[in-house]
């Protein structure tokens, strides 16, 4: 988790914490998500699609998606 | 599909790029966006300077600066030119072909094959296919594969989805007979149902160009095109590229007990830096075997990329000798095709600049 919190942080160009939704952040935009697909992708494995990214969603909540996602 | 060819060789690469160069940090202003964030998208993606038209310079202008130039130099002879390949997304008409217009404006001899092809960034290696295939019948000993897109004129500038990114450019490709070429083996994949990510949704006969198509729509992240221009789902295509681009040029090596070790350079389409550097991660290929310079240099010319990245970072390399390369080019349509061939000596590997005030 630690890694994950780290490449948001880079990726939202703040701090952030597992409770902040996507959308708060003014970085939060068509090349943010464009690098979380990439990151989830090459740190786990997983391919993300742009729908299942939306403002709303807390960093808790995209963790557990690619968590999932990795076991499935 | 599998596809290979056998006695057939890439015998020249000459590219050409218009003089008129842009600097991103210039057009950044034009975008609704933050200072900051346009930066960041310059970082990510390696943009920094494009070429593209000035005016209203059509694909047949490049194409025929560009085989003038090899007549003037002796690298080409106006009656050997059997048949001539166009490959484009931006013809000088609808009708007639961009092909029969160059020959035209050339005074080439009749006795020879025009044809269009409409593709984008697999382009090349669409048009290598159709060259390949022209160099079965006897009678075809030389075939002269252009390669031609001024899309800059179809992007809104306001787009800073495409805008940064797009470049104009031709590359004049001449395939050849060799009967020590060896054997060139590729693949080839389309896939008709994802055609709406890249789209120029406006001035075809579905819906013709009017007033409304040429008004102007902001999007939700805040870019401003009409319906006449260039769309592009880049998330989609990326996704497209991360997920099928790996498989195919993995399939390809595999099939033909090729390892990434035997190749000396993947030369890509380029969409941009951090496309090309994600895809050299998921083959294990070292950044330094997939060149990914072209965007942040001259723009992405789609069809044109693969010769531009070839004629700017090889030049020497295969006008001295030859090298294992993998061609692999992915867009429009979709298409996404590969190519392994040794490529090399060429008798040219050159770039050139077209200026409109001349």
């Amino acid at each position: 988790m630690d890694e994950f919190l780290t490449e948001m942080s880079e990726i939202l160009e703040d701090d952030v914490t597992m409770s902040d939704a996507l959308g708060q952040f003014e970085s939060w935009d068509s090349l943010a998500s464009l690098s979380v697909m990439a990151m989830a992708d090459s740190r786990f494995g997983v391919r993300l699609v742009p729908q299942e990214l939306n403002p709303a969603m807390t960093l808790d909540q995209l963790y557990a998606l690619i968590l999932a996602k990795k076991a499935s | 599909m599998r596809l290979s060819f056998r006695d057939k060789a890439i015998s020249g690469l000459l590219t050409v790029v218009p003089a008129n160069e842009r600097k991103f940090v210039d057009e950044m202003a034009n975008f609704n966006f933050s200072q900051a964030r346009s930066l960041k998208l310059k970082q990510v993606m390696g943009y920094d300077r494009h070429r593209i038209v000035a005016g209203p310079v059509c694909a047949s202008d490049l194409a025929v600066a560009g085989i003038e130039h090899l007549l003037a130099g002796g690298h080409l002879v106006r009656d050997d030119i059997d048949a001539l390949i166009v490959v484009t997304q931006s013809p000088d008409y609808l009708m007639p072909a961009t092909s029969h217009v160059v020959q035209g404006r050339l005074g080439l001899h009749a006795d020879m094959i025009c044809l269009d092809i409409n593709q984008g960034c697999a382009g090349f290696i669409v048009g290598l296919m159709q060259g390949f295939m022209l160099l079965d019948q006897p009678a075809v000993a030389k075939v002269v594969l252009v390669n031609v897109d001024v899309l800059s004129r179809k992007v809104s500038p306001r787009d800073r989805n495409s805008y940064p990114l797009i470049g104009d450019a031709a590359s004049i490709t001449v395939l050849e007979r060799r009967e020590d070429a060896g054997v060139i083996e590729a693949e080839l994949k389309m896939d008709g149902t994802r055609r709406e990510t890249l789209m120029i949704p406006a001035g075809g006969f579905r819906r013709p160009s009017d007033a409304e198509t040429a008004a102007m729509i902001e999007d939700a992240e805040g870019n401003v095109r009409s319906l006449d221009h260039l769309k592009m789902d880049g998330s989609a295509v990326f996704n497209f590229v991360m997920t099928e681009v790996p498989e195919l040029i993995g399939g390809l090596l595999a099939r033909t007990g090729t390892t990434v070790d035997e190749v000396d350079a993947f030369l890509c389409h380029q969409p941009n830096r951090f496309m090309l550097q994600k895809l050299a991660d998921k083959l294990a290929v070292p950044h330094e075997k997939m060149p990914s310079n072209v965007v942040e240099n001259f723009g992405n010319s789609s069809g044109v990329t693969i010769p531009l990245v070839t004629t700017f970072n090889l030049a020497d390399a295969l006008l001295a000798g030859s090298r294992k390369v993998c061609l692999a080019g992915f867009g429009v349509g979709l298409t996404w095709g590969a190519m392994l061939m040794r490529l090399g000596p060429l008798r040219f590997c050159e770039m050139i600049e077209y200026r409109e005030d001349v």
